[in-house]
């Protein structure tokens, strides 16, 4: 196997002294994998995600992401990303984070931030390749209709197909995706998650998600790693995951969320 | 479960909450402690109802002195009526350029603690500072005229204008800018398009206000020698030509009326 494009060992994250929100003994994620993290809420996925994004620090462990290793603890570094990594890592929040005055093509365009460095790009003016690389990415979303329009007129599907394309042009190597869709009702979140996996690919991106359906991962993804009190309880092939699984990941006290994705619209 | 309740119309299983004395007495505590305030500040400043009954026959012989406005002060009046403006416009945009690096240094989102705390102390002490004060000072340093009336209301306005500014950048929601940031944008950048984008209407409403305002303190720097329409002011009222006042006054008084309301209707438009 390649260099993982992800890569824990013995990662432990710890907010105050309450018992560790994570807890992994080793995890790797190889370049252009889907993956999928499952849980019940509370189990780590978020903090994993931003762990991997940099927002948060491990307290022990090893990290690496893109070959950047990072060693937490006594006499380790803290989870400092510079702009170069910064810019190959793109995130897909779970609230979309679109600026809500800015049109649709400036939300996209501003995913090209990391490779902007001159006064013009304050002054609003941007090289025409990554205007261009704009438009392809809303079309590639389907929102060609809308780009002029303000972010805040969309719903939330919507605003969340400009997150996808504001990461498209970011052009990362590893894409996050922290819950991207679970404010999105069932057949939307379906369709949203379609997206993500097809442009992953058609990109070349590694993709980790968290879903908070497990049917959404079991549909879509390559791999799905589920996550219960910190710990990596269950990893495997998305096709290998069934009900056993499911119960297993979530626990009794807390029954695998019931509603079926239906069938996408065609 | 136990048995329910019967259910008598009277008989509810719900019990409101209680009325404690407690909250009764503290809500009245605080009536009788703005009583007493008030009450302070009436005696101390001597104030009597029949006092001021006595003195409409003199305010009206006051007002009477004014009619009916001299007419002949009307260019007068426009063109120190122009210059209060031109004070008022140049002082507010010297101010708006000043207070945009410390208002980034005061917004807690935007600069560690120990940064921003000082900071948004420094704003609130030149807050302290008197207009009419700086206004002297600059005088002093600069000589009479309308230049050193810009200069204290431009350093008047910034104690003021930093804070609002800071706290417009404090109230962008974060989450936006941290996408920025996810996507490799720079210090700048995250501020230019992340926040600045979200509040741009908060900051053009806070500095239109600020522009009123500064277009009514204006009016009374002539006072100090300053410039503007506060010097005919005080010139003719000391020379006794009140006629001559009124037309001032009115002129002041249509200006800051027409500047108000375009104000307000601008504001309303920004969103």
């Amino acid at each position: 196997m390649a260099d993982p494009v992800l890569r824990l060992r013995d990662l432990r994250v710890r907010y105050g002294d309450k018992p560790p929100v994570l807890d992994v003994l080793a995890l790797d994620v190889a370049a252009g994998e889907i993956v999928c993290l499952i849980g019940p809420s509370g189990a780590g996925k978020t903090t994993l995600l931003r762990l991997a994004n940099g927002y948060v620090d491990g307290e022990c462990g090893e990290l690496e992401v893109l070959g950047r290793a990072v060693r937490f603890g006594p006499g380790g570094d803290a989870n400092r990303r510079d702009r170069a990594l910064r810019r190959r890592v793109g995130f897909v929040f779970q609230s979309f984070n679109v600026i809500e005055r800015a049109s649709v093509f400036d939300n996209v365009l501003w995913g090209s931030l990391g490779r902007q460095d001159g006064i013009g790009t304050l002054l609003g003016r941007f090289p025409e390749a990554d205007r261009q690389l704009a438009m392809d990415a809303i079309a590639e979303v389907d929102l060609v209709a809308q780009a002029s329009q303000r972010a805040d007129t969309l719903s939330g599907g919507q605003q969340q197909r400009v997150g996808v394309a504001r990461v498209i042009v970011q052009k990362p190597d590893l894409v996050l995706a922290d819950e991207p869709v679970s404010s999105l009702d069932p057949v939307l979140a379906a369709e949203i998650i379609e997206l993500m996996v097809e442009v992953a690919r058609r990109h070349g991106n590694t993709l980790v998600m968290s879903v908070h359906l497990p049917a959404l991962a079991q549909r879509f993804a390559d791999r799905v790693v589920g996550l219960r009190e910190g710990k990596v309880v269950w990893d495997g092939a998305a096709a290998a995951l069934d009900e056993a699984a499911i119960a297993a990941i979530y626990g009794a006290e807390a029954p695998p969320p019931p509603p079926p994705v239906p069938e996408a619209t065609p | 479960m136990s048995t329910p309740p019967p259910a008598t119309p009277r008989g509810s299983a719900h019990t409101p909450p209680e009325q404690s004395l407690g909250i009764t007495l503290r809500r009245t505590s605080g009536v009788v402690t703005f009583a007493v305030i008030v009450a302070w500040a009436w005696h101390g400043t001597g104030f009597e109802l029949s006092r001021l009954a006595g003195s409409l026959a003199p305010l009206a012989e006051f007002l009477g002195r004014m009619s009916p406005p001299d007419m002949s002060t009307l260019d007068v009046a426009m063109k120190a009526t122009a210059e209060t403006l031109q004070m008022a416009v140049l002082g507010t945009f010297l101010a708006v350029v000043l207070s945009i690096p410390p208002a980034l240094l005061a917004a807690a989102n935007l600069t560690p603690t120990w940064i921003h705390q000082p900071v948004r102390w420094a704003l609130a002490l030149l807050r302290g500072i008197p207009l009419l004060l700086l206004a002297l000072m600059f005088v002093a340093a600069l000589g009479l005229g309308p230049v050193p009336g810009v200069l204290a209301i431009a350093v008047h306005s910034i104690g003021m204008l930093a804070k609002f500014y800071a706290d417009a950048f404090e109230s962008a929601r974060q989450g936006p800018v941290e996408a920025l940031d996810s996507a490799g944008a720079n210090w700048l950048q995250r501020v230019r398009f992340g926040i600045l984008t979200q509040v741009a209407p908060d900051l053009a409403r806070d500095t239109l206000f600020r522009f009123e305002l500064n277009l009514r303190e204006s009016l009374v720097l002539g006072l100090v020698g300053a410039g503007g329409i506060g010097f005919y002011i005080q010139l003719y009222i000391r020379s006794f030509q009140y006629q001559r006042v009124a037309t001032l006054t009115l002129v002041i008084l249509v200006i800051v009326v027409l500047v108000e309301q375009g104000s307000v209707a601008i504001r309303r438009r920004l969103r």
